[in-house]
């Protein structure tokens, strides 16, 4: 599609921007104009913008909930039963994939899943029994069980699976989306990031980093307590008589600076965005407001009891954003609860009993409120984890673990456009690397763009003499067969 | 990008349909003649680009040995199987031939995949005599998978594996391997039996295991008796070089600049130099002119804020008004460029081509970087002392060869600087080893970084997209790309890197001395050094006291950390250089001697010699520092740098011919550069771009001029500010006319100054300058910044330049204002709008802060009178004194601020003094916040 195709990276001050000059002393209702629908990419030269712009073609998802489960989690402990495993479980096989795996030292035999699996829905998809609400869903989920990466350490992993690329430095999927669509919210950023509280994911705030895109396409951190976003209000605020003497000189002010330089595109969205920072105050400040929500609905978030609160307030926060247009928004987890080298029957049956209930809630919640098919939900780490047990400082089995594996992993997703109750793609009988309908990373990425209307080929942007594109320029296959 | 792997993997998966529906008796059904079918096809399509004069990729497909070697990226046949074989691929696909007029018939298409499904026989031509295995086959995996314990550095068992006779030479065991005789080899028991490389090892080391079909291979060429081709190493710039035509080398950017002189113009009284000239003769064209020369106060601001980064000092305003003489402005804008605050400003412009960061990346942990600071120091030493481009360049580029600082008497501050500037190279985030481990791949990746920065940067080319693959759009074939990697081997050897040992600086872990540091810092700091330290052992010895101990305290806290330089260094004897098919360092292609890109080479041969590509000498009667040097491809000959030493040479010899006062790159990319931080946009505006896909100059001319001119003055970079800000172009008013709107939109042809907003560093220095906050204390360690638990980064008072920059922590004012992220480095910052940065400067509580202070400088130097304070506010601020309009907005907005804050609130009374002084706080900050503070006209 020409509109996005045509945005060069090209940073100089747009003076085609706005069309033809905006007279001095124009009103904020007025300037709000500027940032609405009508103007489309085709006249962005220079300053990069959020204005909401055309798809490639039609799809029904309109925004993204990312539920990013950083660690990496076990793909045969929860979405890929492996028979071969229980039936091998204690023979040896580090041999065989000793350039595959990150600790050599603690590499112990192959090992049986702890948990047990079922056969759920009307598809009939198998879980175990570590997620038992997610399984209430299962026809609404489109499952990869052939997802494979290129690194089995996290920092590269994680560069890989959020940006596509291996060096860091390159915009991430969610910069990508909103660079290709913008924003359907005016009032609020066009890409939110939900951390945790209790701290950043590995590789911080690479995770959500625009890369070589403008940052405006970069995402924003909101916290979901204290003040959302960073100087959204004053540590001590003025009177609101104060705040508006102070507005009224600055626009008085900055309106003398304008009437002697005409035609200054920049002056006029300058003027607009100090506008759009005070809607922004409201709206960011209305979307965090979870006390508007019925007790019955914070309980289907798993909102106040102790594993589930902090992920269902995200899970929550996600919906209302998505409610007012936010395009992007991506959930983290503190540093990586699926990371699970020891102890997997307890420390990973502790990451689901802190996501599964949210997760499902929010399935059902947008279900109910006619939101799912139109948003995207993604689920899935940066990779899968080794049929091999890895075993403790102590060698005892019984806290056994499993390393980092590049060759195999799960992700799923529901939502717009998901054929739900698909499993798709196939490991090997150990569970070890994905053999069947193998889905590559740029797949993955090809795919969501897909289902968002983007052509993963045609949404670039021109760096360097190069067309960097999300998929880079590896080969990528939109996985058509888990689309309805 | 777009790349054919790409294209291919889809291809072959429509293929397998294509294929499958034709009969395989059909196939055989003609048999295709190579010489009578196949031969005049290729001839008439392929030759021009793929034969025995051009091989683009590496590609010929004149001879049937070169369709068997196929191209840089692997076979493009295989013998029976037409969808395996690119070359049907892209004939099919109609891919190639490029122009689509030539593409080959249906009828040619099957001809073609006949030919290869009935076994791409090649007739009677004979077979060629390559070898089917050689040690060029072998060296590649020994190096990937032995050389970390049997190499260079370490020689276990003692054995040293990187050479066929040092494999027979053998270790302890006696020769590892058996001519002839696989089975009775000790290097293939060993790997067979999976006992090498040793599993429990793996990690450590960072090796992975031999693959099978490596194992083969090794296998193989034992049991050949370990035969050795005689192969030169692919070289660049010869006679026939078959990958670089001669009309390759016509494009604009990789011929010298031209001499040029000024043209004639109509407006012959608007030029002051000949920058005039080009920009008039251009405008002219269009039926415009310059623009008015701006005024004074505009000047002043716009020239201080280039050049220092910050406004002028009230006085330095004063001054300038009150010099009615001719040269009041020329001699503005020398004291400018005198000012110790010059360096800081220009020498940041550097320190984003060089990606600077007081840590390395990549990782969770990122490193610290504890001595980084003495190359960003050296930077803006460099540039306040106007070092000459050409020496500031072989400074960072080889340093540590320009002399010896091993045998050195004395460690002078010049062969400190040597070293010093050599972490110009290692900039780029280093994450081996930042874990537990440090892979080649991760290596690769640093030295990917080091070419991005270096092509980019230096040399205004996209040198990264040849990692791959040829360039798809310059000159720049494959094998450039892996001379250029090999120039660096000496100190950047992905077989054989230096493995950091972790040490704790002041409680943070990193890289140890040794592997990224060296000592060698100046006798005089050492000395300085090591006389404390006697004191400090003499306090210990002696009696103690509180007044012992407090001085003690204090020695100890002078002392600081063991000083170290960050540098790199020519280790010599590199391993070989391989190309990388496709990127991949699994496999390695043709082996290749250091040396620059050959479409910047003039070929040996004379014979192809092309009018203007190559001129003659300099104009005569110019002072050229080196006359008459013409881009040979011999001048790049790299030899140890001095006697003794043990260093390659390659990094030196390239820096010299970078350098070179005809090299058609380096000149125009610096003068380039240096008229965008001026002008906003560079004169071509693809600043790290000057290829084919770049984007071309909008005045040619005067781009060539300023570099010729550059050049002859000593490659001085003040002489070229200097003549850039006296041209009448600078100096231009920045009004936007209706006639630049019609005829001028973009402003591509300078037909008025560009108005611009200040850029971060400048922004928050300002804040705390106007403030009376600004720390400027020069030089040392960086100041670190504060994490704050919302995630707020703080960054104390320091100008922005000596301020730490942490990759993951930024800090916050400068980050909302497009500080850009270093990966690996920033050669044009983008300019955003955006709401954050209203919210930044509205409800900071730093930039509140700093408001206050603004405020209570203003009522100490101005008093109490709301008229003195706005003017003295605008004075400090903006540089001149307010319009009528804007002091009456600011003195009735004082009135009512100062009501509004006497009125009794909650928080209970205020007196009238000091809700005056709230009310001034709230002006001041209002200003801060205004477009006319933040706009540069």
């Amino acid at each position: 599609m020409k509109t996005i195709c045509e945005q060069s990276h090209d940073l100089t001050i747009g003076r085609r921007s706005f069309g033809t000059s905006i007279a001095a002393g124009l009103n904020a209702a007025a300037l709000l104009h500027l940032f609405g629908d009508d103007l489309r990419a085709t006249e962005q030269r220079g300053s990069p913008d959020l204005r909401s712009r055309p798809t490639h073609f039609s799809a029904k998802a309109k925004s993204v909930i990312h539920l990013f489960m950083n660690g990496g989690p076990s793909q045969m402990d929860l979405f890929d039963p492996k028979v071969e495993l229980d039936r091998h479980h204690g023979e040896a096989y580090f041999s065989k994939i000793a350039g595959e795996v990150e600790n050599v030292a603690d590499a112990g035999a192959l090992m049986r899943s702890p948990f047990k699996f079922a056969q759920h829905g009307e598809c009939g998809m198998w879980v175990s029994n570590a997620l038992p609400h997610l399984t209430r869903h299962v026809d609404d989920i489109a499952l990869i069980r052939s997802l494979h990466t290129t690194n089995i350490t996290h920092e590269p992993a994680l560069y890989i699976i959020q940006t596509g690329q291996m060096p860091s430095g390159y915009p991430t999927l969610g910069s990508w989306v909103v660079y290709g669509l913008g924003s359907e919210s005016q009032n609020l950023p066009a890409y939110v990031v939900l951390d945790d509280p209790l701290g950043l994911p590995i590789n911080g705030v690479e995770n959500w980093h625009a890369g070589f895109l403008p940052p405006i396409y970069q995402g924003t951190r909101f916290r979901s307590v204290g003040s959302p976003v960073l100087n959204l209000r004053p540590e001590v605020a003025d009177s609101p008589e104060i705040a508006r003497l102070q507005r009224d000189l600055l626009s008085r002010l900055d309106r003398l600076h304008q009437r002697q330089r005409p035609a200054q595109p920049n002056l006029d969205a300058r003027i607009a965005s100090y506008e759009l920072a005070a809607r922004m105050q409201m709206s960011a400040t209305d979307a965090l407001d979870l006390s508007q929500e019925t007790a019955q609905t914070q309980a289907l978030y798993g909102i106040g009891s102790p594993p589930t609160d902090s992920y269902g307030r995200r899970c929550l926060i996600a919906r209302r954003l998505v409610e007012r247009g936010v395009r992007f928004v991506q959930l983290f987890i503190n540093a990586q609860i699926w990371d699970n080298h020891t102890g997997l029957a307890t420390d990973m049956k502790a990451a689901c009993d802190r996501t599964d209930l949210p997760i499902a809630g929010l399935l059902q919640d947008l279900k109910q409120r006619g939101l799912l098919d139109e948003t995207l939900i993604i689920w899935g780490g940066e990779f899968g984890r080794l049929p091999i047990a890895q075993l403790p400082k102590d060698k005892d089995e019984r806290k056994a673990g499993r390393d980092h594996n590049k060759n195999a992993a799960c992700c799923w997703f529901a939502g717009g456009g998901v054929r739900g109750g698909t499993t798709y793609g196939a490991t090997d009988d150990l569970g070890f690397a994905a053999v069947e309908n193998r889905v590559s990373v740029p797949d993955y990425h090809a795919t969501i763009l897909h289902l968002l209307g983007l052509n993963h080929e045609e949404l670039f942007v021109n760096e360097h003499g190069l067309k960097e594109k999300l998929t880079g320029v590896q080969p990528a296959r939109v996985v058509r067969e888990i689309m309805a | 990008m777009s790349c054919w792997h790409h294209t291919l993997v889809r291809v072959l998966v429509v293929l397998g349909f294509v294929t499958g529906a034709v009969s395989a008796g059909e196939a055989q059904k003609e048999r295709v003649s190579f010489e009578a079918d196949l031969q005049p096809l290729l001839k008439a399509k392929c030759f021009r680009c793929h034969g025995a004069e051009v091989r683009k990729g590496e590609l010929s497909l004149h001879t049937a040995a070169g369709i068997r070697k196929g191209s840089e990226s692997g076979a493009v046949v295989v013998p029976g199987d037409s969808a395996k074989s690119r070359l049907f691929e892209l004939v099919h696909k109609r891919e190639m031939p490029p122009e689509k007029k030539e593409a080959l018939s249906d009828r040619e298409v099957d001809l073609v995949r006949r030919w290869i499904d009935g076994g791409a026989t090649m007739g009677k031509e004979v077979a060629p005599n390559k070898l089917e295995v050689s040690q060029h086959d072998v060296i590649p995996i020994v190096l990937l998978r032995c050389t970390a314990c049997h190499g260079r550095q370490k020689q276990e068992a003692g054995l040293d594996l990187r050479t066929r006779s040092a494999m027979l030479k053998g270790g302890k065991s006696g020769p590892v391997f058996v001519p002839g005789k696989p089975d009775e080899s000790l290097l293939l028991k060993r790997i067979r039996a999976e006992e090498m490389p040793p599993r429990s090892r793996l990690t450590e080391v960072s090796v992975k295991p031999m693959e099978a079909e490596e194992l083969s291979k090794l296998t193989r060429w034992i049991e050949l008796g370990a035969p050795e081709a005689v192969e030169e190493p692919e070289v660049a710039g010869t006679a026939t070089d078959p990958l670089v035509r001669a009309e390759d080398r016509d494009f604009w950017s990789f011929q010298p600049p031209q001499a040029v002189t000024a043209p004639n113009v109509k407006h012959a009284d608007r030029v002051r130099n000949s920058i005039d000239a080009f920009v008039l003769q251009k405008l002219e064209e269009k039926g415009l002119s310059l623009s008015p020369e701006a005024d004074r106060l505009t000047l002043i601001r716009r020239a201080a804020f280039d050049l220092t980064g910050l406004p002028p000092e009230p006085a330095e305003v004063e001054a300038f008004l009150a010099d009615r003489a001719d040269d009041a402005y020329e001699k503005l804008i020398d004291r400018l460029l005198a000012s110790a605050r010059y360096g800081e400003r220009w020498g940041r412009h550097w320190l984003d081509v060089a990606g600077y960061a007081d840590c390395e990346g990549r990782r969770e942990q990122h490193l610290p970087r504890p001595f980084a600071w003495r190359y960003r120091d050296y930077v803006i030493r460099s540039f306040n002392a106007d070092k000459p481009y050409d020496r500031f360049l072989q400074e960072q580029f080889a340093g540590d060869d320009l002399a010896d600082y091993e045998h050195a008497a004395e460690i002078t501050q010049e062969l400190e600087d040597n070293l010093v500037a050599t972490a110009f190279l290692r900039m780029a985030p280093d994450p081996t080893w930042a874990n537990l481990t440090g892979f080649v791949p991760d290596r690769l990746e640093v030295m990917a970084d080091v070419i991005d920065v270096i092509g980019s940067g230096v040399m205004g080319l996209t040198m990264k997209c040849a990692r791959c693959h040829s360039h798809k759009f310059d000159p720049i074939p494959q094998r450039d790309y892996y001379r250029l990697v090999a120039i660096f081997k000496g100190a950047y050897d992905e077989h054989d890197w230096l493995k950091p040992e972790l040490i704790s600086y002041g409680g943070a872990m990193s890289a140890g001395f040794g592997e990224r540091y060296l000592p060698h810092v100046t006798t005089a700091e050492r000395t300085r050094r090591e006389r404390l330290l006697d004191e400090i052992n003499a306090l210990k010895a002696g009696p103690q006291s509180p007044d012992v101990e407090k001085r003690f305290k204090e020695l100890e806290a002078q002392r600081g950390p063991e000083p170290r330089i960050m540098a790199l260094w020519d280790r010599g004897d590199p391993s070989p250089t391989y190309i990388y098919r496709r990127g991949d360092h699994n496999i390695a292609g043709s082996l290749v001697s250091p040396g620059p890109p050959a479409v910047l080479c003039r070929p040996s041969n004379p014979k192809r010699e092309r009018g203007r590509a190559f001129p003659d000498a300099p104009d005569s009667g110019t002072e050229s520092r080196e006359a008459s040097a013409l881009a040979d491809a011999s001048s790049y000959w790299a030899r140890p740098p001095f006697a003794g030493a043990k260093s390659t040479g390659r990094r030196l010899a390239f820096a010299r011919w970078l350098t070179r006062a005809d090299h058609p790159l380096t000149a125009r990319v610096m003068v380039n550069r240096v008229w965008k931080h001026h002008f906003g946009v560079g004169l071509v505006r693809s600043v790290g771009n000057f290829g084919k896909t770049g984007d071309r100059p909008t005045h040619p001319e005067l781009l060539d001029w300023l570099a010729r001119e550059f050049v002859q003055r000593g490659w001085s970079l003040k002489a070229l500010h200097r003549t850039i800000m006296t041209s009448n172009t600078y100096r231009q008013r920045s009004l936007v006319k209706a006639e630049h709107e019609q005829l001028d939109p973009d402003n591509r042809l300078l037909s008025r100054m560009p108005m611009r907003r200040m850029e971060a560093e400048s922004l928050r220095d300002t804040l705390l300058l106007v403030a009376g906050q600004l720390n400027e204390t020069r030089f040392g360690p960086a100041d670190a910044v504060q994490v704050r638990a919302d995630g707020l980064v703080l960054s104390g008072k320091r100008r922005s330049v000596y301020v730490q920059q942490l990759r993951k922590h930024p800090a916050s004012l400068l980050e909302s204002f497009d500080l850009p992220a270093m990966n690996p480095n920033c050669l044009q910052r983008s300019e955003s709008l955006v709401a954050p940065q209203a919210l930044h400067l509205m409800n900071d509580a730093g930039v509140r802060e700093l408001a206050g202070q603004f405020a209570d400088r203003v009522l100490r130097e101005a008093g109490a009178d709301p008229q003195q304070q706005v003017q003295h506010v605008y004075a400090i601020a903006l540089s001149r004194p307010a319009s009528g309009d804007e002091q009456d907005a600011c003195v009735q907005s004082l009135e009512r601020l100062t009501d509004e804050w006497s009125r009794p609130s909650s928080a209970g009374a205020v007196s009238r003094t000091d809700a005056a002084r709230r009310a001034l706080a709230t002006v001041c900050h209002t200003l801060m916040n205004s477009a006319t503070f933040l706009y540069v006209d």
